[in-house]
């Protein structure tokens, strides 16, 4: 009897290798079977639920765009008036005459402008516009003529301040005065 | 008694040895467990198999969705930045300094027998400041009173629209030349005058509170 519950060593090997098997069969459903399948239904509920959300907000994005392009109208119109004031091309090329023009319609000839410098703007809102600074020289003007000028210089021009101003009377002729602006002018970059 | 044998003894051992082979036994044992795992593993595919549905759905209605979800969002990002472009142009706008109306002020101020010869001005980055220098000739029986009325009414028309002024005399000479204004003979004297101001108007003063009475 005693003899018939002791495992022999053969009966003890194949214990051994059952056991393997069942580590071997183990490994092999977790690594094959098992382990890709949660895999691939965890990456398919992570998906859904961020399209989920993508699907629940993006509702409330096309209601904002809707919302803030009403909101945005006068901001639109006024950015396209900001735009208009810097034609196509190279603000060397297009400033100087507009400027020569605008002081003969004020009845002051002999205007000469140049462009002093030109750099970025610090605010970050500003990145797609330069600053240009001009110097407009006026030989022969009055002080009269000047004001009215100014005036009607600021007035047309919204983006342009005048940050430096000088009339001197005129050494040869003391009828004339002689004007010098420089002008910092706000451009879109084209 | 009657006696019995057994002659197959041997081989009913045998048999009994064959019945308990633990490999037999292991094998019937991981079939067993290897049929279990199968059905987990077949509920668990029939299980993903519903989520991929699923996920395919709403990956076909958010492909239904997506570009004008993706227009809205270039829209929104591009009305945002006009918006604050604008809001930053407008403040620039707004904060400028106006040249025109003190070239309107200063020729009020100067009399006929204070004439000006030059005019410097400039306005800090933050528009928070303007410097003005202003030099000419004063004439007159006190050609320096002349120059004095002059600062005193710069000071005063300035200070109406502007605050922090401060109107100085940078220099003040009496010169040896005599003119003739208005068909008298005049001394005069050459002035500098400096101004600074603030181009924001000046804040309304708040109302002194009346004192209380004793009852």
């Amino acid at each position: 009897m005693t003899k018939s519950n002791k495992l022999s060593k053969d009966q003890i090997q194949k214990l051994a290798l059952s056991v393997m098997g069942f580590f071997v069969l183990l490994y092999v459903y977790f690594s094959f079977f098992l382990g890709p399948l949660n895999r691939s239904r965890a990456v398919a509920e992570k998906t859904i639920a961020t399209l989920q959300a993508k699907l629940g907000s993006s509702k409330g994005e096309m209601l904002t765009a809707a919302n803030l392009e009403s909101e945005a109208t006068a901001a639109t119109t006024r950015f396209a008036t900001f735009k208009s004031l810097s034609p196509e091309g190279a603000p060397i090329a297009w400033f100087p005459p507009r400027m020569k023009l605008f002081f003969t319609n004020q009845q002051i000839d002999k205007t000469t402008a140049r462009l002093e410098s030109s750099a970025a703007f610090k605010q970050l809102e500003l990145s797609e516009w330069m600053k240009y600074t001009w110097v407009i020289d006026l030989p022969q003007t009055d002080f009269v003529s000047v004001g009215k000028a100014v005036s009607e210089l600021e007035n047309t021009e919204p983006l342009l301040t005048i940050s430096k101003l000088s009339i001197k009377a005129g050494t040869d002729d003391p009828q004339f005065q002689q004007a010098s602006l420089v002008l910092n002018n706000a451009i879109m970059k084209r | 008694m009657a006696l019995q044998l057994n002659l197959l003894h041997e081989q009913i051992e045998a048999q009994r040895q064959r019945q308990r082979d633990p490999l037999k036994i292991g094998m019937m044992a991981l079939g067993a467990i290897g049929a279990l795992m199968l059905l987990f593993y077949m509920f668990k595919a029939y299980q993903t198999l519903q989520i991929k549905n699923r996920l395919s759905s709403v990956q076909h209605d958010w492909s239904k969705v997506e570009p004008k979800v993706t227009a809205a969002q270039k829209r929104s990002k591009e009305l945002t930045a006009i918006i604050s472009t604008t809001k930053v142009l407008d403040a620039m706008v707004e904060g400028r300094f106006f040249w025109a109306p003190l070239l309107q002020k200063l020729s009020r101020c100067v009399a006929p027998n204070a004439q000006l010869m030059s005019l410097d001005g400039a306005v800090s980055e933050d528009n928070k400041q303007v410097t003005l220098t202003v030099q000419g000739l004063a004439a007159g029986r006190e050609p320096r009173s002349a120059a004095e009325e002059l600062r005193q009414l710069l000071t005063e028309q300035l200070s109406q629209s502007y605050s922090e002024v401060k109107v100085e005399f940078k220099t003040l000479e009496d010169l040896d030349t005599i003119v003739n204004v208005g068909g008298a003979n005049m001394a005069i004297a050459r002035y500098a005058l400096g101004v600074t101001l603030n181009p924001a108007p000046e804040p309304p003063k708040a109302p002194t509170p009346a004192p209380r009475t004793k009852r």
